[in-house]
Parts: structure tokens; sequence; C-alpha cells
């Protein structure tokens, strides 16, 4: 046991650190900041040149900072399960690497989710960005002091968690696809943003769609969010008010346990799959 | 330039620059030095040297992939530099262990898709690919996926890409790299046939395995550390070490006898101590025959028992370790 | 034996040699369909409900969805084009493509069009699942001109993804980077999910350089009736600037992917693995 607790410990920290130098290393620390300022800042300016065109510039109304906070955070949903799925193609297709790490004695869903930290930390850097420029220039209605810090914490571990989780499932799923010319974490992150409430409330949504939504962990992570940073914002949008901050934390909490058993079962059989086909070595981009 | 010569470098020079960590400063590593070579129409050209040599980098020059630093170079009478688009549609161009072509696509496919790229008829294309995979066994795998080929048929599919075209210049950068030895022999045996039906075709060869080179070469440069050393053809240059009698000697763990005490002995003009299983190897190149008898006398006075000895011809190998003063593997575990 | 193709005749099989690798590989790897075509779909229906839920007029849920069908368009010219150099440098396929005589304009638009099966099926997804999923009601004004608007619009674009693609041929791993970043800005310049016009008279004009910001704007001003008095300006205009951008981003492509090779030959980049 100690011993499967120390492959996996070196397994991610080794992978984290790996991770670090790819996202780190393609250009000089000057432009690294301008591409880490720029891209989060021109995704949240689409939404809010969109609500500004709509609704003539009103950016004091409840439903402006729903949209901004939950695009906000949702930045993580794309660079976590990103940076996960996305080093299976990177190591396999481009370094031709996966298979020199799959013999080596380390513990492989580690290994991509300790791949994953770069790109949560650069998510977690643009997510500030995002969230400054909202307070400084759109009026979000952040007051820090008042934020529960507590309950921010601990929903944005627990969500981080579960997008981690997320993230290893499309890892082994794309160890049995081809690599297309598209990002896969990308793909779904962008569909997700649909049924999650992020920039929405779930009642916009048809009536046969809100299910899903409702089975997202992603959904009860942003109300939480939203809950500890604006927590007089919230009431507005009666979607989870029936639930208590613990209820909330207590679903997040199923639901992480939930995502991690699929994403470790699925890697089992994913894992046999691509082996029993030959696709570790496979190269498939055209 | 006139054509009579398929490839000409004059002056050649390549130097790059190196960039380490971002606060490091840049290192230059010049890849080439003053190369100059003619080659003729119809040659089988070898370019002989350890890894690092910069073989890759004169073809890649050649090939029209890289600009020379300095220095010309002419390809079928065409500026490498200036004339590229004229050189391209005449030339081809292998190396081993490569990983090129689609991994979804079969090995009928990938050749097909390259041959479109030098205007060839699907027809034509077709019937090649046929005829040059049946030479080098491949005809079964044709419409297996590239991504199913062991390492060994990949290389034979590439070597098939670069004979493909009909070219004539071919640029060969170690094409039997990785292969066992049947499949090099196979390869082998294939370029020399092809050169045989295709008088005035050049090949240009580079390769670290001095078998190859003997067996193939018209002519060989051997290249070290950017410079070429030589250039002649193998049996030219072995014929300046038969001035030299060249013995190999099976002894006894030499007991701490180093190879200089050995060239110190008058007659004696170099000696090569390698350790073995149970015992070592020694290499002697003799000014003099005569001073065989001292070696050998050395040789019991420090203990060690000689179990075997060979007197042998000149190989190719013997001349690098000549001209570059030091054996192949040394250079080889420098470089490591 | 048949004399080896030239000219205008190896461009054409240069261009469909590179193709085949697509659309063969798209027929024997049918993920894609549902990571392109089905999830592409969702994202841009949460455009869709956003706009419902700030209460947008319907045409805007129009706009979302013409802008979506786009979005596959740009996507093929910025990630199947324009950076696939940047793989084929990786794969060792970029030097064999440069030693032979195929041109390589005739390799990009080969790789463009072999995409062009998915970007069409995820395009059409979009504008038919979506036209009937959220009742939008296209009204076209002028069937020719919408076509020649968009073929236009294409042909540019194209052009724009061929000059882009010469950076890969010096850079790697950078021009991947700013391949990524251009990808957000340009989805707010060129007005995917809004007219132009709200960005203001010089930050529009400034955006036309984009050729995807004048063809989304004029096919919205021929889908919708309301797109007229949203357009940036007369339809007729911007084909003509259109029709202009893609003469010229041809010819500037053409060029730079010959400058960039010439400079990536002279500093080794070509060969130089990125990793």
């Amino acid at each position: 046991m100690k011993s499967r607790l120390a492959s996996a410990w070196r397994s991610f920290w080794i992978a984290t650190w790996l991770g670090w130098q790819i996202e780190s290393n393609w250009t000089d620390p000057v432009l690294f900041a301008i591409y880490s300022i720029i891209k989060p800042l021109a995704s949240a300016a689409i939404l809010v040149v969109m609500y500004g065109v709509i609704t003539g510039g009103r950016f004091r109304e409840p439903i402006f900072p729903y949209i901004y906070l939950g695009n906000a955070f949702y930045i993580y949903v794309g660079s976590v399960m990103i940076g996960i799925s996305w080093a299976v193609i990177d190591d396999r297709e481009h370094y031709r690497t996966l298979k020199y790490i799959y013999v080596a004695p380390i513990f492989i869903p580690f290994y991509w989710l300790g791949r994953g930290v770069a790109r949560f930390l650069t998510g977690s850097f643009a997510v500030f960005i995002t969230l400054a420029a909202g307070m400084l220039f759109l009026h979000l209605p952040l007051n820090l002091a008042q934020a529960n810090w507590p309950l921010f914490l601990l929903s944005l571990i627990l969500g981080i968690v579960v997008l981690a989780f997320m993230g290893l499932i499309l890892a082994n799923v794309s160890l049995l696809v081809a690599h297309h010319f598209f990002l896969i974490g990308e793909a779904v992150a962008g569909a997700l943003f649909l049924f999650s409430g992020a920039v929405f409330p779930l009642e916009v949504l048809p009536s046969w769609l809100r299910p899903l939504g409702f089975i997202m962990p992603i959904t009860y992570w942003l109300e939480l969010l939203r809950r500890a940073l604006l927590p007089s914002g919230v009431k507005a949008f009666p979607t989870f008010a029936s639930l208590s901050n613990e209820e909330l934390l207590g679903i997040m909490l199923g639901l992480s346990v939930f995502f991690g058993f699929i994403a470790f079962a699925s890697f089992k059989l994913c894992d046999f799959l691509a082996r029993e086909r030959g696709l570790i070595d496979r190269t498939t981009n055209y | 330039m006139s054509r009579e010569w398929a490839i000409k470098t004059e002056n050649l020079w390549r130097i790059y620059t190196v960039r380490g960590k971002r606060r490091q400063p840049k290192k230059e590593v010049i890849a080439l030095r003053d190369v100059n070579l003619e080659i003729a129409k119809g040659e089988l050209f070898g370019l002989l040297g350890p890894n690092g040599a910069g073989k890759t980098t004169l073809i890649k020059i050649l090939a029209t992939l890289l600009a020379p630093s300095s220095g010309r170079a002419w390809v079928a009478g065409f500026d490498v530099v200036r004339e590229s688009h004229k050189i391209r549609p005449i030339i081809n161009m292998v190396s081993g262990g490569e990983a090129s072509g689609y991994g979804l696509l079969t090995v009928r496919e990938n050749l097909w898709m390259f041959a479109q790229f030098y205007g060839i008829s699907t027809s034509e294309a077709n019937r090649r690919i046929e005829e040059l995979l049946h030479r080098v066994g491949l005809t079964e795998w044709m419409h297996t996926k590239t991504s199913q080929l062991s390492t060994g048929m990949r290389q034979k599919m590439n070597v098939v890409r670069g004979f493909l075209t009909d070219p004539e210049i071919l640029f060969l950068d170690e094409p039997t790299l990785g292969l066992d030895v049947n499949a090099a022999r196979q390869i082998r045996q294939f370029i020399r046939e092809w050169l045989e039906e295709h008088p005035g075709r050049t090949i240009l060869l580079t390769t670290h395995y001095m078998q190859e080179a003997e067996e193939l070469c018209d002519r060989v440069a051997i290249i070290d550390q950017g410079r070429i050393v030589a250039c002649d053809s193998p049996a030219s240059l072995k014929q300046r070490l038969r001035q030299e009698a060249l013995f190999e000697l099976e002894i006894t763990h030499p007991q701490g006898l180093a190879s200089e005490v050995l060239e110190a002995i008058t007659g004696v003009h170099r000696a090569l101590l390698a350790e073995t299983d149970g015992g070592a190897k020694l290499k002697l190149a003799l000014k003099d025959e005569s001073a065989l008898a001292e070696v050998i006398r050395t040789l019991t006075a420090h203990s060690v028992q000689v179990r075997h000895l060979t007197k042998k011809e000149p190989t190719l190998e013997d001349v690098f370790v000549e001209l570059v003063g030091r054996p192949f593997e040394e250079v080889k575990e420098d470089e490591g | 034996m048949k004399a080896k193709a030239t000219g205008w005749k190896l461009f054409l099989k240069t261009v469909i040699a590179r193709a085949y690798p697509r659309i063969v590989a798209q027929q024997r790897e049918r993920s894609w369909i549902f990571f392109d075509v089905f999830l592409s779909l969702l994202a841009v229906s949460a455009y869709v409900f956003i706009y419902r839920a700030i209460k947008a007029p319907e045409e805007y849920i129009g706009f979302v969805v013409l802008g979506g069908a786009m979005t596959a368009f740009w996507l093929n010219v910025l990630w199947s084009m324009s950076t696939q150099f940047y793989w084929e440098k990786e794969t060792g396929n970029l030097p064999l493509y440069i030693i032979s005589p195929a041109p390589k304009m005739a390799i990009l638009l080969g790789m463009a069009l072999g995409g062009i099966v998915g970007t069409s099926l995820r395009a059409a997804t979009i504008i038919l699942v979506g036209g009937i999923l959220f009742k939008v009601r296209f009204s076209v004004a002028n069937g020719l001109l919408l076509v020649l608007v968009f073929s236009l619009t294409l042909v540019a674009l194209y052009g724009l993804g061929m000059m882009n693609a010469s950076l890969f041929l010096l850079w790697g791993r950078e021009a991947w980077h700013l391949a990524s970043l251009a990808q957000e800005p340009i989805y707010l310049l060129s007005g995917f999910y809004f007219p132009i016009k709200s960005l203001g008279f010089w930050v529009a004009a400034v955006a036309s350089l984009i050729p995807l910001t004048l063809g989304l704007d004029a096919m919205r001003q021929l889908l919708f009736p309301s797109g007229a008095s949203l357009g940036f300006l007369d339809v007729r205009m911007e084909s003509a600037i259109l029709g202009v951008m893609s003469i010229v981003f041809i010819i500037a492509a053409r060029l730079l992917l010959d400058y960039m090779e010439k400079i990536a030959i002279r500093e080794g980049k070509l060969l130089e693995i990125q990793q």
C-alpha cells in the first residue's frame, strides 16, 4: 500500500514538473504574460459585448454578475480538462513518449493528473485576470471583505477535483481515438457550457434538458462559488434556493466520489482496450 | 558550374547557434568546416563518419533543406540556395529511422500520395509501387496501415518512397539504421541493383557502418567533426595502410599495461588495447613487421599471454583510426 | 513512360494527394463526428440560451446559429491548415514536402479541402438542426449574392490561413500558441454572435481586415430581415472588399510562404524539432 502511494505521488509530481516545463518554455515571459492576459479577456469580452448590445450596457442588473462570474470560473473547466486529456495526445503523437511512460513503474492516471496541473495554474491566472478586469472596468460587485472564504476555498478545491476526474475520463477516451486536429477537452468543455448553468440559470433551458444540468457537478460548483463570492446576487436566481450550502457541498462530494470511481474504472477499461488493440504507440495524425 | 558533376561543394561551412536555458549565452556549433567535394554522375558516393560528424547536415544542405553559413553547393549544376526549385524535381531523400507518412493510411496509399507530389500519374505510380515493394519484400503488406508495420518494414517503405520518384540524384541518410542484418542486406542489394539498372543516376549515401560503405561505394569521404579528412575509393584508402602490417592479438588481461608502452617500441606505429570478456584484444599497426617480436616480449614481461594472433587486411575502420587518431567506438563514447 | 506533371497539373495532383489522407482518415476513424459535430452544436446552443436569458430579439438567435456554422470554417483554417505544418514538422513529413516539387500552397489547400467534409458537416448540422430547434427564420434576399459572399469569404479566409501557415515554417510552439491566442479575439472582432456595428465604426473597420467580419456581416444582411439595419457596410461594398481581399491574401500567401521558407532554410528552422 505504501509503495503504491509512493508510486502515485512520484508519478504526480514528476508529471507536474514536466507539464510546467512544457507549458512555460515556449516563449519569453513577457509574451507568455500577454498571452495569459489576452486570451481570457477576449473570451470574457465576447459575452460582455453580447450582453451590452442587447441590454444597452445595464451591467448593474443581477444577471450580469451571474454570467460574468460563471464564465470566469468556467475557465477552469476548459483548462483542467484540456490539460489532462491533451497530455495523452501530446505524449503519444508529438513527443512519442507514451510507450516509455507506460513501461515505467508509475501510476498512469496520476501522471495525467499531474500533467494537468500546469494548465490549472495558467487557468488560475486567467480566472484572476478576468475577475480583476470585471471589478475594475465593469462594476462587478465582488466585495472581497464580505466573501465567504472558507466556502469559496472548499468549493474551489472540490470543483477542481471533480474537473480533474472528468479530465481523466477524457484522457482515457483519448487513448482509443485518433488525433483529430481539434482538442477533445475543448470540445467537451464547450458542450458542457450548455448544461452547467455557467452563463444562464437552468430555468432558461427547455424542461427536458434541465435534468442534465442537475446531474452535472459543475452546476453545483458554480452555484457554491456564486454563493461564496456574491451572496446577495445569487438570491435573484432561485434554482437551488431550497438547498443549503452544506447540502450543495454534500452533493459535490458525492459527485466527486462518483466521477472518481468512473475515472479510474474507465481507465482500467480503456487501458485494457488500448493495449489489446496496440494503440499505445500508434500515430494517427493526418 | 558544368553539369559533369552531379554534386559539388566549395568551401562549405555550416554553423549552428544553439540555445540553452534562457539566461545562458548562446553557443556556436560548427557542423561543417570548409567542405570541398565533387561527386560525378553515376557514382555511389559514401560519406562515412561517426554521429555528429556533419553527414546529415551536408545532406540537408544538398537536399535544399538547409542553407550553408558560407560557401556554395550545386546539385545537378544548380545552386542549392538560389535554384532549389530546379533541384527538387530531380532529387529525393531517405533518412534512417524515419517516422514520416500517415499511420491511418496503408503502405500503398502513403506511397501513392508522395508520388503525386512529384507529378507521377496514378497508373505509373501504382506500377512502380508494386514493383518496388516486391523487390524489398513488402508486397503482402501493401494494404496494411503503416501504424501496424514493424520498424524494419516502415524503413523499407521509406526506402521505396525514395526510389519511387526515379530521381536523378538520391540522398540516403543512414538508410539501414535500425534494420536487422537480413533487412539491411536486402536494402543494400536493392541499391546496387537499382544503380546497375539506372546508369547515370547518382547516390550520396551516409552511414556509420564501415562495412556498408566498403560494400557499396565507388568512393568514400571520411568526415569527422565537420571536416573531410580523406576522400578516395575504399581500396585506395586501405592501400594507404598496406605500407603497415596490421595484426590482431587475443591476449589475457593486460594487468595495467598501457597502449603507450607498446607504442614506444621502435617499429610500432599504433597499438590499441580493448578489454573483452576474459581478456583483451590488441590491434597493432607496425611500420616494421619485425617489431612484433619485441611486442610479444614486452607482453610476456608483463605476464600477459598471447592466445591468438592474426595478420589482418586493413579495413575502412583502420583507415578511420589512422586518420582520426582514435577508434570509432571511442568517438561514439566521447559524444555519449 | 509518361512525363511527370508540372505547372497547374502538378498543383492539382498535389491538392488531391494531400486531401486524400484527410478524407480517408475521417472515414476510418469516425470519432470526430461526435466531438466535432455533435458537441459543437451543444456549444453553439449555449450562446442561444445566453441570448434567451437576457431576452434578446429572436433574430439574434439566428445570428448565433449562423456564426456557429461559420466557426467551423474558421477552426478548419486555423487548426487543420495553418497549424498543420507544425505537426508535419514534428513527424518528419515537412522536409519531404519541401524537397518535392509540389507547391506548398497546393499542400495547404489539400489539407483544407480534405477537412472540408467534416467542416461542412459541422456547419450544415448547426444551420439545419440549430435552425429547426430554435425556430430560426432565414429569409434569403438574394441567393446568388449569398453564394458569392460565402465563396469569397472562404477564399479570403483560406488565403489568410495560408499566410498564417507560413509562420510555422519558421516557428513551432510559439506559432501554435499564437494561433491559440488568435482564436477568441477573432470570435470577438469578427462578430460571430453579434453585429460588428455594435463595436463602433473604427473597431469594426479594423476588424474588417479579417475576412470573416465582412463575410458574416454581409451574410446576416442577406439572410435576416433586420440584417440590413444592423449591417456595417452595404452588402455590395462588402462583397467587393472581400473580392479584393481574396486576391491580395492569396498573392500575399504565396509570397510569404516563399519568403518564410527561405528564412527557415537559412536558419535551419525547417528541421528544428521544437520540443
